[in-house]
């Protein structure tokens, strides 16, 4: 009975106070909305991996080079043939597989299909518990000519339903064999690091040619995973990696340890998604820091909307003033109005939950798109629980304060009239808030900013190449294009609109490490260093637009091709043309660039342990180039000839792209049927590489602006409160002379007053936390320009308070004075 | 000083008219003490704001210093009456966020005068009304008779050469009530119009003149010799 009476009047009071609830209301749902779908992503991210039975104790171990004078390079994955001792040397370990992705052709009948295929070793599914739906997958995995298939892919190679026992060919590189559907399993869900959708066992033998996929100890290619017994301390592990290490690892000519310059180390696979070091992932990884922050806006925002509520029901306070004490001469307790404050305000956010949801629907297709997820909410779950409990918490604390403020008004002091009823504590809370808000938003602002200017720079960067009009043709490496790409280039170099044509092992935005050691004649081979390889064709700087500091490029009739290991073992090695870097010619000590021409290095080649060497002469000398990320700080790097082999082809044209495109498509259908025609434009590549932190820019531009926008509202509705409040005060002062400017200077000036304190406090904080934010980039604008992003949304801010304000203070001000002063 | 003719002013709200003022033709000269009385709701607190400029007629004429200003726009009325006017109310209407000194400061605040200057006529004329000893104080912690006068010398400060005063002494004590009185009747002593509403004869009897208002209407001028 009590409780329909509070609603009844709860509803009273919102419809009484159409402004008040409005914004309230407005402010609340808002607010509300970007935390549930900040917290939806939020969540999302922290469960990856935590679905599988015995998650807590399954690891993946990742590897770490320290070559000397580099920084560390972290793989997330490790050198093949650990598998084959670890087990020997951790008896805490029960089962330990390695998964290789590999890009295949799928042939049925005279089909052809591309596809990522899962190369696992048969523990693989001791480890996790995929759900099986037919087969074993256990004894799918025994049988070296068995396949396993996700029901997305059995469904597409066999639609009737019977993929079981039937066959496809699969070409991978290092074999193209018939394969038997022994298996189908459910899709793995979305939020998992291990992402398989075929898997075939690994037959080592199979690359025994290309042994740096699974037979090299310097080689990374192979995720391994592995489940310990219960009660095993992944620390201990670690710790007896650098002795694991050396009692595995080849011994090196030098003597020295291995366990010097590489590391082993695990992590639990829940950690994987946002800790996991290393790029070379199956399914892209998330970000800690991504999480930590937007959580952090996530709190921002919930506390500005807040504030909004406590603020405007505390300023409300004084105008209910009355309806308090009388109700309080009339009997009611103050347990009583407390309980009826609280009523309204949890009603209120009741209310607003309404109006969050409907914009959490209406929001979620584009942010999904935005940050590249599916993300839902399930109102069958506890989700539903979750958001009414964050509601009515909001609504509790929001209606708490402003409740005790009311009913502890003593009726005496206020029905006396002429009494400002508000005590100078809360005005002086509700200002604190009032910056608190700002700051917040400020911060906020420029935190944006900053994002958007570091983009904008990488955008403009220099690159040291031309990105635009660079077309990069896939698929390369694959058997049957490789034996092509001689003609191809040819065919391609016909074509109209087509300037030049090169090929190459890596394309931009495209990163493997292929590192080398080189040195100087006057040094030892104990001192070499570690120099990034990239196998170019001719007429790669050309198509780049790459410019020459010094010396020459690669030409046809130059005989600038390299010598071979097998001439060299047999001694009829002859100096390679080189043309390198800037950071290299330094890092090697090599001079200017005119200097470093002719000058020899020395590279070792052949098999471990060999002590061979290949003499190189330098013939040119470039300018260091960004084709990775300016996340990554430029490498001392060779662009090294590599006459007949390629993973792309790079296509500088002119005119309508599409038109190169087709004509490019064409040709390759036409001479390499069997494997699928695909494409990258450098540029989209280029830019691909910020897609995470431009998904994040718009998700910070978007939060930021509801933020700056609550707070708005906010100020708005106090805006209005307080010209209420300082009528008669308004009205005395125009009496006295003041003019219409006079006024509307003076009710500017007071809600200036907190702006301009916020930004004392936002500058410093923003200032820290984006110079922080800048540091996990290479190359990156100046942290002196996040001062005049500051000035700037200082300003910014300053101009929508008063924009928020000034409506009201210019109504406000030309009211005739004797209508404040009138009645008393 | 003033003359107003065939002054009427109405109040149009929604379907109702209401004259307020009524074909009122009145003339005040420099230095005279009037005092005007009625029935509440006849328009007394109208031609006190009309006359204070603090509110324009619906018709007829008001010259101010031979100047009709009837016409004129609120700013312009603005800028005669914070010369010209001072105002003492019923109620005091002083700013209870501001102190003693403050508020009557207030009066100087709008006019170009430099800060030092304000100051001192404030202590001047605090002196000259009894305040000064309670200068820093909150309007809140003044009896209604303290502060009326606060509001007195805020209607001087600015050596205004006219003082309106709509029911002065209306919320104070016969004390405190004869108190104010005596002030405006040294003020006007001193050479400054004054033109009060009333309710209580012996106030008006400080005035030499008093006018009778009806339903808008002026029934009857009464002098004192
Ligand atoms: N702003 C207004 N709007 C409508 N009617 C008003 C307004 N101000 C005064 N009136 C009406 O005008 C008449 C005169 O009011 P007023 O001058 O305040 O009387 P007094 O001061 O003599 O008591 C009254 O009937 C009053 O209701
Ligand atoms: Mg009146």
């Amino acid at each position: 009975m009590l409780l329909t009476n509070y609603i009844l009047s709860a509803w009273r009071n919102i419809i009484r106070h159409k402004l008040f609830s409005a914004i309230n209301i407005l402010g609340l749902a808002i607010g509300l909305a970007a935390v549930m779908l900040i917290t939806l992503f939020v969540r999302h991210e922290i469960n990856y991996d935590n679905f599988w039975a015995n998650s807590q104790n399954i690891y993946r171990m990742h590897m770490t080079f320290l070559p000397s004078g580099r920084p560390p390079m972290v793989f997330s994955m490790v050198a093949g043939p650990i598998i084959h001792v670890i087990k020997k040397d951790f008896p805490q370990i029960q089962h330990a597989a390695r998964v290789a992705r590999k890009r295949a052709t799928i042939i049925k009948g005279d089909q052809y299909f591309e596809e990522q295929i899962s190369l696992v070793d048969p523990a693989f599914v001791k480890i996790f518990d995929f759900k099986t739906i037919t087969g074993n997958l256990g004894k799918a995995l025994d049988d070296q000519s068995s396949l396993i298939l996700n029901k997305t892919l059995a469904d597409k190679y066999f639609p009737q339903g019977n993929a079981i026992g039937q066959t496809l060919t699969i070409n991978a590189d290092a074999f193209e064999r018939e394969f038997t559907v022994a298996a189908i399993m459910e899709n793995m869900p979305e939020n998992s690091q291990v992402n398989v959708a075929a898997m075939v066992s690994i037959v080592e033998e199979e690359w025994s040619e290309l042994e740096w996929m699974f037979a090299s100890w310097f080689s990374v290619n192979t995720h391994l995973y592995y489940s310990v017994n219960p009660g095993t301390n992944i620390k201990d592990v670690n710790a007896q990696m650098p002795s694991f290490i050396d009692r595995n690892f080849p011994l090196q000519d030098s003597g020295d340890a291995v366990s010097g310059f590489v590391e082993l180390n695990s992590q639990n696979i829940e950690e994987l998604h946002l800790k996991a070091p290393g790029n070379s992932e199956h399914r892209e990884k998330g970000s800690i820091t991504t999480v930590l922050i937007f959580s952090a806006v996530a709190a921002l925002i919930l506390i500005i909307a807040s504030i909004n509520f406590m603020n405007l029901s505390t300023a409300r306070a004084s105008q209910r003033a009355k309806e308090v004490s009388l109700r309080k001469v009339m009997g009611a307790s103050r347990q009583k109005l407390v309980a009826q404050f609280i009523g309204e305000s949890v009603f209120l956010t009741l209310f607003a939950l309404l109006v969050s949801m409907a914009f959490v629907e209406l929001a979620l297709p584009s942010y999904n798109q935005i940050i590249g997820k599916q993300l839902s909410i399930d109102y069958g779950s506890s989700d539903l629980l979750m958001i009414v409990g964050l509601s009515a918490t909001v609504g509790i604390l929001g209606g708490i304060y402003p409740a005790f403020i009311l009913s502890s008004f003593r009726p005496a002091d206020v029905l006396k009239a002429n009494k400002s009823a508000e005590t100078s504590a809360s005005v002086k809370l509700r200002a604190a808030l009032v910056i608190f808000q700002f700051a917040a938003s400020i911060s906020l602002f420029v935190s944006t900013t900053v994002v958007y200017g570091q983009m904008l720079y990488a955008k403009n960067i220099k690159l040291g190449f031309e990105q635009n009009n660079l077309l990069v043709i896939n698929n390369l490496y694959r058997d049957a294009a490789d034996i092509k790409l001689a003609l191809l280039v040819n065919e391609f170099r016909q074509m109209p609109n087509i300037s030049s044509v090169t090929w190459s092992n890596d394309a931009p935005g495209i990163h493997t490490e292929n590192n080398t050691s080189m040195r100087t004649p006057e040094m030892p081979s104990s001192e070499s260093s570690l120099i990034g390889v990239r196998g170019v064709g001719y007429e790669y700087f050309k198509t780049y637009n790459i410019d020459l500091l010094s010396g020459r490029f690669y030409g046809i009739s130059q005989n600038d091709t390299r010598a071979e290991t097998i001439e060299i073992r047999e001694g009829r090695g002859h100096a390679s043309s080189l043309i390198i870097n800037e950071t290299g010619l330094r890092r090697l000590g090599l001079g200017t660039p005119e200097e470093a021409l002719g000058k020899i290095l020395y590279r070792s080649v052949g098999n471990e342990g060999e002590n061979l060497e290949r003499e190189h002469l330098i013939i040119g000398v470039v300018p260091d180039i960004h084709l990775n990320s300016l996340k990554k700080e430029i490498r001392p790097e060779i662009f090294e000839l590599q006459p007949d082999h390629a993973q792309y082809i790079s296509i500088r044209y002119s005119g309508d792209p599409l038109e190169t495109v087709n004509l490019a498509r064409e040709l390759w259908e036409r001479e390499v049927p069997s494997i699928p025609f695909t494409y990258d434009h450098a540029v989209d590549s280029v830019d691909k590489q910020y897609k995470a932190e431009q998904g994040e820019m718009t998700m910070f531009a978007a939060f930021s602006s509801l933020a700056i926008f609550i707070a708005c509202l906010g100020l708005y509705g106090l805006a209005s409160f307080t010209a209420e409040r300082r009528t008669k005060e308004i009205g005395i002062r125009k009496v006295m002379g003041a003019s219409v400017f006079d006024v509307v200077k003076l009710l500017v000036w007071q809600f200036s007053k907190p702006v301009l304190i916020a930004n004392l406090i936002a500058w410093p904080v923003s200032y820290y936390t984006m110079t922080m934010w800048l540091e996990s980039f290479a190359y990156r604008i100046e942290s002196f320009f996040i001062l005049g992003f500051c000035l700037a949304a200082g300003v910014a801010a300053l101009l929508i308070a008063w924009a928020t304000v000034a409506s009201n203070s210019i109504r406000v001000a030309n009211t005739n004075p004797i209508n404040a002063l009138r009645y008393e | 000083m003033l003359k107003l003719q065939d002054l009427t002013k109405a109040y149009r709200t929604d379907e109702v008219e209401t004259v307020a003022l009524n074909n009122v033709n009145i003339e005040i000269d420099h230095g005279e003490f009037v005092a005007i009385m009625g029935p509440s709701g006849c328009g007394k607190s109208t031609l006190l704001n009309i006359v204070g400029m603090l509110d324009t007629p619906t018709s007829g004429h008001y010259y101010f210093k031979n100047e009709d200003v009837a016409g004129y726009s609120e700013a312009q009325l603005g800028v005669i009456r914070k010369q010209h006017i001072g105002f003492i109310f019923q109620s005091f209407n002083l700013i209870d966020e501001l102190s003693v000194a403050e508020n009557i400061e207030l009066a100087l605040l709008y006019h170009d005068i430099p800060a030092s200057e304000r100051k001192e006529r404030v202590a001047t004329v605090m002196d000259k009304v009894g305040i000064a000893h309670r200068a820093k104080h909150m309007p809140s912690q003044l009896s209604g008779g303290q502060q009326q006068r606060v509001a007195v010398a805020r209607a001087v400060v600015g050596n205004q050469s006219m003082i309106l005063a709509d029911e002065p002494t209306g919320n104070l004590d016969t004390a405190h009530g004869q108190e104010v009185m005596g002030m405006l009747q040294k003020l006007n002593e001193e050479g400054t119009t004054i033109v009060m509403v009333t309710h209580s004869p012996s106030h008006a009897d400080y005035a030499r003149r008093t006018i009778n208002l009806l339903d808008g209407h002026v029934v009857t001028e009464s002098m004192r010799a």
